[in-house]
């Protein structure tokens, strides 16, 4: 069953891709809730529809059926402009590629997400670099920063809008395990500053810190 | 905090010989359409104002090419052929014509400076076509008195009064009763004889080259022509309406000006297909980017606007930098145009004007909008998880 304080509640959702003559069943029938504040691990091996999973949560991406809920609200019928504005109020991305802007600088690529909310807040800004421990990179560019720093401006970019949770993929995956270790502290003093998280990874030692996880196998929750 | 312009500034600069040569094609197109603008402009003044100068409504002349005949009244030159100066009896009697001004014109060629001297022999009533000569002294009606332009005087250090060697002209003096005020035309550089003289130095007595006819009703043009044409003399002359030679010259340039507007279209459609290559490029690399872009919250009109606005950026910097090539060389092409041209007017060829340079800047702009539309579609409709997605393939 299925609770309804829930901030996210997913409910037989199911994504269909066409590839070729082909349909591919990424995710099937998955019913899932994450409570406020809770660290959700989602696992399983390549190509078990995990990503996919993670677009549907972000309404990056429609189901082809089933029901999707984020803060109490059903975001399967919601408009591109709708969907655009829950992404930007709502939920932040921290991607496996870290996905920062070359020609920005690092305050700038944690500041975009305001200018994309026409908001100016040069503290927010501050604080977070403050936070991810690159006050000092502030003028950087993401070239001249090392992965693990790449993936600090890309969390610090995430959370400047203060989402409602956060949305991870792969958070650890380009990175060494001291720079995998760096950023698995920062998820936790997040998850413990009461932050929701839900992140998609393959490193153990991620998953197992989390409140609970998710196994997917070809698209179908396992455990 | 960068704005939105820093950063399109920053993508432009992301591949900078791409886009260079990009600006570059949309620099040739709009530096191309506005000289062509500027020279039509200039062209259409300059014969407008040739033509006010020499205040007549027709022009009759020898049998000949009436545009030949034309050519050499407004510039000046040595004519091949006369007429007698008992038409100009005949014209003067003609319905409807208020003023009709006898002219004897010749160029002589002075050994020691090597120039060209044109020599108008006139009578008085030349003053009622050229209301707005202005003269220091007065018009030479006395044998052996000369009225010179005021670029002639001022080259030879002439004074009003003095007694000067004719150029040209072997053992024949005149003294200069007037000093012509500077016309801007050809006017600057000649003699004025009375027509007596000019019989007598070039040994035409009785002849005239051309005689300039004002009248009443410029609107009976028609009627003067068909009048004079049926005239005993009318076999003898051909009368030249100076507004259908305007018109003529007008035609000619018109269709050289259509010739060579589709090549400057052709150039504004090859730039714009570049610039939008340019551009489809650029999102097909920043694909990932776009993604990322739309994950964070900016809407597909953000993303058009953000591609539109690069776009614009490439041209209007090619578009200005083109403006600015052609004003730089403005002079140097209308030199060759010179050259090339069989009838250039005294005035500015290439005269560009605030309301031609905006137009080549409107066009810009719309060679901006029309490059960006697919590019910046493109973008727009690229759902995030698939930009994502796509990315991670291409990058």
């Amino acid at each position: 069953m299925i609770g309804q304080g829930s901030i996210v509640r997913a409910e037989n959702l199911r994504k269909i891709y066409r590839r070729g003559a082909e349909d591919v069943v990424a995710v099937d029938n998955v019913s899932f809730e994450v409570a406020p504040g809770e660290f959700l691990a989602i696992v399983g091996p390549s190509g078990a529809g995990k990503s996919t999973l993670l677009q549907l949560i972000g309404v990056m991406d429609n189901p082809t059926s089933g029901k999707m809920s984020i803060a109490g609200s059903e975001v399967s019928g919601l408009s591109d402009a709708a969907r655009t504005r829950l992404r930007r109020e709502t939920i932040g991305f921290v991607f496996q590629h870290f996905g920062l802007l070359p020609t920005l600088t690092v305050a700038e690529n944690i500041g975009l997400p305001l200018l994309l909310s026409r908001e100016r807040s040069r503290d927010r800004v501050e604080f977070l670099l403050e936070r991810v421990g690159l006050a000092h990179r502030r003028n950087h560019r993401p070239a001249e920063l090392s992965g693990g720093e790449m993936q600090r401006v890309a969390i610090a970019r995430a959370l400047v809008n203060q989402p409602r949770f956060l949305l991870a993929d792969e958070p650890t995956g380009n990175l060494d395990s001291v720079n995998s270790a760096a950023i698995l502290r920062l998820f936790q003093e997040l998850r413990q500053d009461g932050l929701t998280i839900i992140a998609v990874t393959h490193n153990e030692e991620f998953a197992r810190s989390a409140d609970r996880r998710l196994t997917l196998r070809d698209g179908k929750v396992v455990s | 905090m960068r704005t939105w312009l820093t950063i399109i500034l920053a993508n432009l600069f992301r591949q900078r010989l791409r886009n260079l040569v990009t600006a570059f094609g949309v620099a040739i197109a709009i530096g191309m359409s506005f000289s062509i603008l500027s020279f039509q402009k200039g062209y259409e003044n300059g014969v407008r104002a040739e033509l006010d100068r020499l205040g007549a409504h027709l022009l009759v002349v020898p049998k000949g090419c009436p545009y030949d005949a034309a050519s050499i009244a407004l510039h000046g030159a040595s004519w091949p052929c006369y007429l007698k100066s008992v038409y100009l009896e005949t014209v003067r009697k003609t319905p409807f014509v208020a003023c009709a001004a006898p002219v004897l014109m010749t160029a002589l060629y002075e050994e020691k400076s090597g120039e060209q001297q044109v020599y108008c022999g006139v009578e008085k009533n030349i003053l009622q076509l050229r209301r707005g000569w202005r003269i220091d002294g007065v018009f030479p009606e006395g044998t052996g008195e000369l009225l010179v332009g005021s670029e002639l005087a001022k080259s030879n250090g002439w004074r009003l009064g003095q007694k000067v060697a004719l150029p040209g002209l072997k053992n024949e003096t005149g003294r200069i009763s007037g000093i012509l005020h500077p016309t801007q035309g050809a006017d600057d550089f000649f003699i004025y004889v009375p027509i007596r003289d000019a019989q007598r130095y070039f040994r035409h007595p009785g002849e005239l080259t051309h005689i300039l006819v004002q009248l009443t009703d410029p609107e009976r043009v028609k009627n003067v022509v068909e009048e004079l044409r049926g005239c005993d003399a009318g076999l003898e002359m051909t009368i030249v309406p100076l507004s259908h030679l305007f018109q003529t010259i007008q035609h000619l340039i018109e269709n050289t000006r259509l010739l060579l507007s589709c090549v400057a279209l052709a150039a504004l459609l090859t730039a714009a297909c570049g610039v939008s290559n340019t551009i489809l490029m650029a999102v097909s690399e920043r694909t990932r980017e776009i993604g990322v872009l739309r994950a964070l919250g900016a809407s597909p009109d953000a993303i058009f606007g953000l591609i539109w606005a690069e776009t614009t950026v490439l041209c209007l910097v090619g578009g200005l930098s083109g403006l600015i090539l052609a004003l730089g060389s403005a002079s140097l092409v209308e030199t060759w145009l010179r050259q090339q041209l069989p009838y250039a007017p005294p005035e500015r060829l290439i005269a560009p004007d605030v309301v031609t340079l905006l137009s080549c800047l409107g066009v810009c702009l719309l060679l901006a909008t029309f490059a960006a539309l697919i590019p910046a579609w493109r973008a727009s409709r690229l759902s995030p998880a698939e930009a994502i997605r796509e990315g991670a393939y291409t990058a």
